[in-house]
């Protein structure tokens, strides 16, 4: 694994083949990087479920992405940023999401409540966010500045020195 | 085999195909479940349960193997589809089993989740 920190920024409208193609390149760019590939394969879930996040709720269209990689003594430190500005309507929807994963401490048992009420919907899935919480098994933050919404996905992994 | 022409998609990254296998059927995927194949997904699996139902099928496998990536909104199609089944008079379900593909590691945990929605049907393998 690298002792370098490594970090790269996007700024652009993602559409439906972008984000793949974003997943992609994260995957390639980090496998280099990173010997856990399940790590790798967590990272790349997590971008791409945050930027369908951001595809469906920007009210511009326009998307930033942050993802850094910071190497530790122990432990290594993941770092996925989402910034995009949205209409109340969206705000209050992922609002309402966080406040839910809060009162859920376990991030699968939540995963589970969340898919029985998929399951019946007709519009959406409403399990991106909670998906990359129990799957990409990392912590989730949000903030709220007017209409500008922050999602950042954060996880940690054992660093390993390259010989 | 004999093949169920209705039941495929295919799209430029994605394709499905399913097949009658004995009393068993069988969905085979590819490649790049996104937002692009929701819409297919959506209309494939309840055809694909329709058929399961009219043919007495005793399981459905679901081959992942060569699935790259499947996002949430292709993920809640099969919980949808799950969910049909559990709702089922227990006379009537069919079992369903995953074959996943170890180096996708995304399977894992996805399949996973899949399979802890209905425990009592669902089997993974490898």
């Amino acid at each position: 694994m690298t002792l370098t920190p490594t970090a790269f920024e996007l700024s652009f409208q993602p559409n439906v083949e972008l984000i793949s193609i974003v997943r992609r390149f994260v995957s390639d760019f980090y496998d280099r990087m990173i010997e856990d590939r399940d790590t790798v394969s967590r990272m790349a879930l997590a971008t791409h479920e945050l930027l369908e996040n951001a595809v469906k709720y920007a009210s511009d269209g326009a998307t930033f992405l942050s993802i850094t990689f910071e190497p530790g003594e122990t432990t290594s430190t993941v770092s996925i940023r989402l910034v995009n500005r949205a209409d109340a309507e969206h705000i209050a929807a992922v609002a309402a999401i966080f406040e839910e994963m809060s009162r859920h401490d376990d991030p699968f048992s939540h995963y589970q409540v969340a898919m029985a009420r998929s399951a019946k919907r007709k519009v959406g899935s409403g399990l991106g966010l909670v998906r990359v919480r129990a799957e990409g098994e990392m912590t989730m933050s949000h903030t709220i500045e007017d209409d500008r919404v922050t999602i950042l996905a954060q996880t940690t992994v054992r660093a390993r020195r390259s010989s | 085999m004999s093949a169920l022409g209705d039941l495929s998609v295919s799209l430029r990254d994605f394709a499905a195909n399913a097949d009658a296998e004995g009393q068993s059927l069988v969905l085979t995927l590819s490649g790049n479940a996104d937002m692009a194949a929701k819409d297919s997904l959506d209309a494939l699996l309840p055809r694909l349960h329709g058929e399961a139902l009219r043919l007495g099928a005793a399981e459905v496998r679901v081959d992942f193997q060569k699935l790259e990536f499947m996002n949430s909104s292709c993920f809640k199609s099969f919980v949808s589809w799950i969910s049909e089944v559990v709702d089922l008079d227990p006379s009537k379900q069919y079992k369903i089993r995953l074959a996943s593909n170890p180096e996708m590691h995304w399977q894992r945990r996805s399949l996973h989740a899949l399979r802890c929605f209905a425990v009592d049907l669902i089997t993974i393998e490898p």
